[in-house]
């Protein structure tokens, strides 16, 4: 008798937060799980790169991926709490008990998707910084005051969150399309393609009240990592060959 | 100094490291040292010239300092 209730609050949460369609449950995860994976390798050689010269740039960025990866790494932890722990509640009988369990996974859920709205922003927000070679200022405590009225109003308006994260893309797409007219490298055109593709799963999730459109973002993004990935395999290949075309020892 | 030894097939005479790599003796003398005291070249003997190689560890070194440009390059540090 006392279940139902319960029940039908989950399924709201499933819904409000993470509007994901009941066949996807899981997928999504295993999404941001590749997705976490591509941005610790990143800050692995951008952390590499600040060790062998000493260059904070190359800390920053790092740290801007980290932030990221530390983003997704509460999305997935909050997503299979949510996703795999429902049935739990199903051998408690007494209502007061099943109470305090759904008020905890509420506090759960909210600390788990803010922590992941925050420590996104702030890493998209040094990349940011990184690209657009930005210098150390006072403003960084007003980005940053901002950053974090954004994931706690993220949480009443899931939208805010999205379209914060597309309008720092955008930025950062730009920096990086003013690097390559300089460079003019297919490194950096590779990664201003991965960057458009994240800002395009971004601009997808803003209207994913539409659970199709949240399956579709979800696989641009995927694909936006997989871009990622050809990037840190053509960056590692292209150090291989060079040992391998002038040396042989 | 390790591209140009590279280049040389990973050995080569220290006068020509000195021209090739565009430095004065007392810098070659100074980045030589440092470089054999972390194990990334060595000297040796080849028919009683004084030669020196690159070292595995050298090469590694190497390509990972390759790898990290590359890194770097692209995001434009």
């Amino acid at each position: 008798m006392f279940h139902k209730p319960f029940k039908l609050k989950i399924a709201l949460y499933k819904m409000k937060i993470v509007f994901t369609p009941d066949w996807f449950l899981g997928k999504d995860v295993l999404i941001d799980a590749f997705s976490f994976l591509i941005l610790l390798t990143l800050f692995i050689f951008a952390y590499k790169s600040y060790k062998l010269s000493k260059n904070k740039n190359s800390l920053y960025l790092g740290i801007g991926f980290l932030l990221i990866a530390f983003g997704e790494l509460s999305t997935i932890l909050t997503k299979l709490v949510l996703y795999y722990d429902t049935t739990f509640t199903q051998t408690v009988g007494q209502m007061i008990v099943t109470y305090h369990i759904v008020r905890s996974t509420d506090i759960l859920f909210n600390i788990g998707f803010f922590l992941h709205k925050l420590f996104t922003l702030l890493g998209l927000y040094a990349l940011y910084r990184v690209a657009a070679k930005e210098r150390p200022s006072k403003e960084i405590l007003l980005g940053l005051y901002f950053l974090l009225a954004l994931s706690i109003f993220g949480s009443m308006f899931y939208y805010v969150f999205h379209l914060t994260t597309l309008i720092i893309l955008i930025l950062i797409i730009c920096a990086y399309y003013n690097i390559y007219k300089k460079n003019k490298l297919l490194n950096t055109k590779i990664l201003i393609i991965a960057f458009v593709l994240l800002a395009l799963s971004h601009s997808t999730f803003l209207f994913s009240r539409l659970p199709s459109l949240y399956v579709v973002g979800q696989i641009i993004q995927l694909i936006s990592y997989v871009i990622f990935l050809s990037l840190i395999i053509v960056i590692w290949k292209n150090g291989k060959k060079k040992k391998q075309n002038k040396h042989n020892i | 100094m390790l591209a140009v030894i590279l280049e040389k097939s990973g050995r080569i005479k220290p006068t020509h490291l000195m021209y090739k790599a565009n430095l004065s003796h007392n810098q070659m003398k100074l980045y030589l040292s440092e470089l054999i005291k972390n194990g990334l070249v060595e000297n040796f003997d080849n028919s009683g010239k004084r030669m020196i190689r690159i070292t595995k560890k050298g090469v590694d070194f190497y390509s990972k300092y390759g790898q990290m440009r590359e890194f770097e390059k692209t995001f434009g540090i």
